[in-house]
């Protein structure tokens, strides 16, 4: 996954990467080591990519006036349609599913140019048919200002794209080893499946061999026991 | 005030206060605009604050955003010092103590969370509070235990210094 999110971070572009979201930011990382030197990178809580001296406030006024290229985010729900729920399941009174809330990310949806939805498990209760509350749409009226929206989505089994036409996530790549059927078994919406399936290039030794040393060791410093657990090769 | 994005989604029909408007600086869209919050009090923690309330503050946090917004702010810090420290602060936010109506000294007084550079979050005791949340029985044990238990501050810290 984060050497797949790393062959979309563009050279030259502003790319910032939120809380919670380890892989991400390796892959992130792994780009700006390799092909995006001249990347402008963001990363939460990382002591050398994490400029943001005034609040929170400051990072959100820089995400609302355009500046970023590439941003991440995830829900606990995200469907075909790629709208995120991070609110409630259910009842939105008597909610079965509480989620931490929306935060910022029904304006980071909007206002990042390419968005890539990642999550770190694929399964039919996450990746679901319609959300049961949308906290970002994937898509919207035209009559509001929107210069971003999703670009692909990254999970443990495939690479989604999200076509602007359809305004539907479809498949683009399956990882190595992973079937059509596994896929559609893991995945809450029907799948319209290219054939023959395109398969995810797979991780080089070069890609290897950074994530496991200086991209581990830049991640340690925003997330040390992920960098330690994951990427020490232990 | 207004907000970019947000239209389209679930915030349109779960807050009616959240409203959109024909944008008046862009012809023919819609913008989002949204009440401003006015807390009655806010409970902020500094790092250092002086006497006349001047507060040193988390820089990547937006407490001293909420300060403003508040009708009553209540301010505890790390230290009580001098005037002069907060301002040769090399980084933080500092806060004029015009917003702030009482301040007082409370060392370890963001435990269980952090305060960056001085203490880490106590993730023993989150773990423990998460599965006392889990049902009310458990909930009024932990409560009784570290909320109306303790009498002061230093009781409060002995009690979650026990196993």
């Amino acid at each position: 996954m984060a050497v797949a999110i790393s062959r979309e971070v563009r050279d030259g572009e502003t790319v910032a990467v939120g809380t919670l979201a380890p892989v991400p930011a390796a892959g992130v990382l792994l780009a700006h080591l390799s092909h995006a030197p001249r990347a402008r990178v963001f990363i939460f809580n990382h002591e050398d990519y994490w400029p943001f001296r005034q609040g929170s406030k400051e990072f959100y006024d820089y995400a609302q006036r355009g500046n970023f290229d590439l941003f991440f985010l995830s829900g606990g729900q995200i469907d075909r349609h790629g709208n995120l729920n991070l609110i409630t399941i259910g009842d939105h009174d008597h909610p079965t599913l509480r989620f931490p809330g929306g935060a910022g990310s029904a304006m980071l949806y909007y206002m990042a140019r390419r968005v890539i939805i990642f999550r770190m498990d694929h399964a039919p209760r996450i990746f679901v048919e319609r959300v049961g509350t949308i906290a970002s749409p994937g898509s919207s009226p035209p009559d509001v200002v929107r210069p971003g929206g999703p670009w692909k989505a990254i999970t443990p089994l495939c690479v989604f794209r999200f076509d602007a036409a359809t305004r539907t996530l479809v498949v683009e790549s399956v990882h190595p080893g992973i079937t059509a059927d596994a896929l559609q078994r893991r995945t809450g919406f029907p799948l319209d499946l290219p054939a023959p399936l395109p398969v995810t290039p797979p991780p080089t030794a070069a890609e290897l061999s950074l994530l496991r040393g200086r991209v581990r060791e830049s991640l340690a410093k925003a997330y040390p026991r992920f960098a330690e657990a994951v990427l020490a090769g232990r | 005030m207004p907000v970019p994005g947000h239209v389209g989604s679930d915030y349109e029909r779960l807050r009616p206060d959240f409203r959109v408007i024909p944008d008046p600086y862009a012809a023919g869209k819609r913008v989002m605009v949204v009440p401003a919050i006015r807390p009655d009090v806010a409970l902020v923690h500094a790092h250092l604050a002086d006497t006349a309330g001047t507060l040193l503050l988390e820089e990547r946090e937006d407490d001293a955003l909420l300060a403003q917004a508040s009708r009553v702010v209540i301010a505890s810090a790390e230290r009580i010092v001098p005037t002069d420290l907060i301002r040769r602060a090399p980084t933080g936010i500092t806060l004029e103590g015009l917003h702030v109506t009482a301040v007082v000294e409370v060392p370890r007084g963001a435990h269980p969370t952090a305060v960056r550079g001085l203490y880490d979050i106590d993730e023993r005791h989150l773990r423990a509070y998460m599965a006392a949340a889990r049902d009310d029985a458990t909930f009024k044990t932990y409560l009784d235990r570290y909320v109306f238990g303790p009498r002061a501050h230093d009781e409060y810290l002995d009690a979650v210094s026990r196993p």
